[in-house]
């Protein structure tokens, strides 16, 4: 699903990213851990194909997404679901109009949406909340009402980049269990990029661990856990 | 998505850019609405003093005043020659009689002026008019030399042959001033606009940075994001010619049975309701399309500088 071959990413003299390489398979949940600066975000971006690599190959379902045309971004991007730690919803629209612009963009407003919409908002624990506007939420209900967009959009992956950043232990739990969920319900692949440690800790994925740019390690089960608190 | 479904979104997306920032909203579409209502006076101006020059170039301008001893061959001859001259329109022969009812028109208000006056003291003419003014001065010095031709004379509003080349200068020349003048007023007005527009919706585009961001994440198309602003931009600009041409309408409306009253009967404006309508409805449809390029062109570049997508 996801491949990385020996991609480097360079700003002027200094790497962001240096020779990475790993695959993730579809329908599989991956941490992404590291310190501040290690290339989590440049990692993330890639992805996204809002930077291109200085060298080496990003292959998304076998494409290279270097490859992909300008014209040819936007319907990438509609396959991915983005959550970030400061949480980017639109702040002069609802919750539900948030989550209903998943299906504006992609072109679907049909009656069927609106009930993938209300059951994604139900799904996160948001229906009752959903005509209430983002500065009315607290951080948890944003980050709950930005899965919602997420899962409607049913994308086959998920990137989060901290998305528990700015949450309460309960809460980023909360959350991650809904990353969770999708995993198990819809084979979606996530790769979430965290610092925290409770929650790698709690729920033994994979962790790929990045410092000063290269993948440092990438381990299967628990191993991340000893070495961080060492 | 069906395009309408695209297009009353992205519509209403504009809509509520526009109801946020009202105070920017207004004075674009004011800036708008004063070029145009300059737009709608000039282009009126220049269509009127077109007008004068044209009826000054048209209308009946050549008296050929006749010998008395004139033979009816030799009348006859020179009035034939100047139907076939194709620099000339509208040829009459006006006898005695006629010129003597013409004088009592032109002085009814004093019957005295007329009461013992005989035919006889009025000479019986030609008269005609010349297609285009440049070829008066040629054919009034031919037919001055004809020999049944004891003088030649202007209609009143243009005074004598001496002074029709100067009238013919300052008309052309006062309709070049306007013309000239009113461009570059115009394009001076119209370069402020299309700036006002671009700052404007540069603004709009710098203040949503945050949901331009969010909605490229999110795999929403260049068009889905720039067509609001390009719609923004359409609404100050036509907005602005609408209520420039409301304003143009109404001075018109005001001023015209002044300026009619001054130009006595030269048909400075469309004289009938329907005429000056189907003028204004002309110069209207014109103004919006100038304003839509405006609105688009505005809202382009204001794109292309702040809207890297």
């Amino acid at each position: 699903m996801i491949k990385f071959e020996n991609v480097s990413k360079k700003y002027g003299s200094n790497f962001a990213i240096e020779d990475v390489s790993f695959e993730i398979p579809e329908g599989e949940f991956v941490f992404l851990t590291g310190h501040s600066g290690a290339g989590k975000t440049t990692l993330i971006r890639l992805l996204l194909r809002d930077i291109n690599p200085s060298c080496g190959q990003v292959l998304i379902e076998g494409r290279d997404i270097k490859t992909l045309k300008s014209r040819e971004i936007p319907a990438y991007r509609r396959k991915l679901g983005v959550i970030f730690q400061d949480f980017k919803l639109l702040l002069d629209r609802t919750v539900y109009e948030n989550v209903k612009l998943a299906t504006e963009i992609d072109g679907r407003t049909t009656s069927e949406e609106e009930e993938k919409i209300k059951k994604a908002l139900e799904g996160v624990d948001m229906l009752e909340k959903s005509n209430l506007f983002p500065r009315q939420l607290s951080g948890g209900e944003v980050q709950r009402a930005v899965i919602a967009r997420v899962l409607v959009q049913e994308p086959k992956i998920i990137l989060a980049d901290e998305p528990t950043g700015n949450l309460d232990p309960v809460t980023a739990r909360q959350i991650v269990g809904l990353l969770e969920d999708a995993v198990k319900e819809d084979k979606t692949t996530v790769l979430m990029a965290t610092h925290n440690a409770d929650i790698v800790d709690h729920l033994k994925h994979r962790v790929i661990h990045l410092e000063s740019g290269k993948v440092a390690s990438d381990d299967s089960k628990g191993k991340y856990i000893t070495r961080f608190k060492t | 998505m069906s395009n309408s479904l695209i297009t009353t979104k992205m519509i209403n997306t504009a809509a509520k850019h526009i109801r946020r920032a009202p105070y920017q909203a207004l004075t674009a579409v004011l800036i708008m609405t004063l070029t145009f209502f300059v737009a709608t006076l000039l282009i009126v101006l220049a269509y009127s003093t077109s007008t004068l020059l044209k009826h000054y170039e048209t209308s009946p301008q050549v008296i050929a005043y006749l010998k008395s001893n004139a033979t009816t061959e030799q009348i006859t001859t020179l009035q034939r020659s100047l139907e076939s001259d194709t620099r000339v329109k509208k040829v009459s022969f006006v006898t005695r009689e006629q010129a003597m009812e013409i004088y009592k028109q032109a002085t009814a208000g004093n019957p005295l002026l007329s009461q013992y006056i005989s035919p006889n003291v009025f000479p019986a003419s030609l008269e005609f008019s010349i297609k285009n003014l440049n070829f008066a001065q040629g054919l009034i010095d031919e037919v001055t030399k004809e020999l049944a031709i004891d003088e030649v004379a202007f209609t009143a509003s243009l005074g004598s042959s001496q002074n029709l080349p100067k009238v013919v200068e300052r008309l052309t020349r006062i309709s070049n001033y306007i013309r000239i003048g009113g461009a570059a007023s115009l394009s001076f007005l119209l370069l402020s606009s299309l700036l006002v527009l671009l700052v404007i919706i540069g603004m709009r585009i710098s203040s949503r940075r945050d949901e331009i961001e969010i909605l490229q994440l999110i795999g929403a198309t260049p068009g889905f994001i720039r067509w609001p602003f390009i719609l923004e931009g359409l609404f100050y600009s036509t907005a602005g010619a609408l209520l420039g041409w409301i304003l143009g309408f109404l001075a018109v409306l005001y001023a015209s049975p002044a300026l009619s009253s001054f130009f006595a009967d030269i048909p400075f404006l469309p004289t009938d309701v329907p005429a000056l309508l189907a003028l204004l409805g002309i110069i209207l449809g014109g103004e919006l399309l100038l304003a839509i390029f405006l609105g688009a062109i505005g809202s382009l570049v204001a794109m292309k500088r702040y809207l890297k997508i």
